[in-house]
């Protein structure tokens, strides 16, 4: 890996940002989490919307 | 003498040079405006699904359908590229999944691999399809927390793993058996269906779907053409997606996944027939629009397997039998299962694929397959099929029967019965018409 590209030649992979196992490791794991909270999300979101209708 | 020599040596180079980096882009491009293309089969479902279901539910239907699409797009890159590129050889992984990771040089931007970023892109759309199959069938009464992990589990594990093991050039079904599935019959539509099927039992049936004599009452859709249009997009859809089923090669004949040479006309010719087969034949057996589109579907489906190697006419029968036995097989689910799959996502892509795989086995047994892979015979389309059967059935009825003792699959009756649009959607499909007191008109029969 080797972001910022300052010179074209020779490049190969560039992972902008995630440049280094630390930071595509961070960038990775949070793209899981917002993926898994999401989901997560989706259950509150009827659960609640449930709860209203039998509220009524 | 010499120098002339050289310069031509040296123009000679930058040509094949250049003409080996056009041979990349070209197959780069091929296979970018086939995912494309493929976007067209969502599309196409999107429609299909909201079409098909009662005007109370309409939008809680498409927003199930779009996420499905959405969330299998991160799970396949985060996993599902892996499980297709290690498990080829059964449920050990290789090492040659680790060109999948998530953080391989090959899943990202890269200047010297034009390659995995198109191939990715059109498994990805092709896990996509199989989450849009079982989305139609679950309508109207499935968890949208429940169905999304169902679809992920379907997209971006078990379908791939099919894959990894029946279509591709190193998968056991091929090494062992000689299995032969050009266009994914059963490794998208067999497992799709059968996965369908699994999830079905436990998720029950619309309320009112069944009189209290077990007598099954039909549910039209709130809008027959937008089902027709959206079954004709999905048909569109499925050139691209038969397209990138096709392998092209640098400077050489096209080939299929295994390896044998074939041509884009063969699948030109035949998907054509198979497609005006399966309508004329569900035309001709039913009179009804719904099914006479289905019927295309299931006649390219039951094509599918051998695509690249029917002479036209044949694949024209094949779809003609695939159109008008879709029907049949789904009153059997419906009527004598009584299992409500509210499109026919059973029949059309579960029995049509699983013929689409014995028809292969019955015409074209024989033909060779590259290296030391047994030909193509009856015994491994039947094997192929009953993996194929099983990677979606156990799974899905496993899964779905956890999701159900959790109550995380089937929405309270309350709900169903006022309309999921009304019950979680701040929004109305309909907004100038009173949808949801005509379409909630129909009351739980027992």
């Amino acid at each position: 890996m080797g972001s910022p590209i300052v010179k074209w030649e020779g490049a190969a992979e560039y992972f902008t940002y995630a440049d280094r196992p630390t930071v595509l490791f961070t960038v990775l794991g949070i793209a899981i989490a917002l993926t898994v909270l999401s989901i997560m999300k989706v259950g509150r979101h009827e659960k609640e919307s449930y709860e209203k209708l039998t509220m009524k | 003498m010499d120098q002339q020599l050289a310069e031509l040596t040296a123009k000679v180079a930058a040509l094949q040079q250049s003409a080996g980096m056009q041979g990349t882009i070209d197959i780069e491009v091929y296979y970018f405006w086939a995912t494309a293309l493929m976007v067209l089969i969502h599309a196409g479902f999107l429609g299909y699904e909201m079409g098909a279901s009662r005007a109370k539910n309409v939008l809680a239907s498409g927003i199930k359908n779009i996420l499905a699409f959405a969330f299998i797009v991160p799970t396949f890159f985060f996993f599902g590229w892996w499980i297709y590129l290690a498990f080829p050889g059964g449920f050990t992984p290789s090492a040659d999944g680790d060109a999948g990771l998530p953080w391989a040089m090959a899943m990202g931007p890269n200047l010297s691999d034009n390659a995995s970023g198109v191939f990715w892109a059109a498994f990805t759309m092709f896990a996509a399809t199989t989450a849009s199959i079982f989305s139609g069938a679950v309508i109207e009464r499935i968890k949208m927390s429940g169905f999304v992990l169902l679809a992920i589990l379907l997209g971006s594990v078990l379908w791939i793993l099919g894959a990894a093991w029946g279509w591709h050039p190193s998968g056991w079904l091929l090494t062992d058996w000689g299995f032969h599935d050009f266009g994914c019959a059963g490794i998208v539509h067999l497992i799709a269906g059968a996965f369908c099927f699994g999830v079905l039992i436990n998720l029950g049936p619309r309320i009112g779907k069944y009189l209290s004599d077990g007598t099954a009452v039909d549910i039209p859709p709130h809008n027959v053409p937008m089902v027709l249009v959206g079954l004709m997009l999905i048909i569109v859809g499925f050139f691209g997606f038969l397209a990138a089923c096709v392998i092209m090669v640098k400077g050489g004949q096209w080939t299929n996944i295994y390896g044998q040479p074939m041509t884009l006309s063969a699948v030109a010719f035949n998907t054509l027939m198979a497609f005006a087969g399966g309508v004329i034949g569900a035309w001709a057996f039913t009179r009804d629009p719904f099914w006479m589109m289905s019927g295309g579907l299931a006649g390219i489906i039951a094509s599918a397997a051998g695509i690249d190697v029917w002479y036209p006419p044949l694949g024209f029968v094949i779809g003609f039998v695939g159109g008008a036995t879709i029907k049949t097989v789904n009153d059997g689910v419906v009527k004598v299962l009584r299992l409500d799959d509210a499109v026919g996502a059973v029949a059309v892509h579960g029995w049509s694929g699983f013929l689409g795989l014995m028809v292969v086995g019955l015409f074209a047994t024989g033909y060779a397959n590259p290296g030391d892979a047994p030909p193509i015979s009856f015994m491994g389309q039947l094997v192929g099929a009953l993996v194929c059967f099983s990677i979606g059935f156990v799974p899905g009825f496993i899964a779905s029967y956890c999701l159900k003792v959790v109550r995380l699959l089937r929405v309270p009756d309350e709900a169903q019965l006022v309309g999921l649009d009304i019950a979680e959607v701040p929004l109305k499909a309909y907004p100038e018409s009173d949808t949801a007191g005509a379409a909630g008109a129909l009351q739980p029969a027992e």
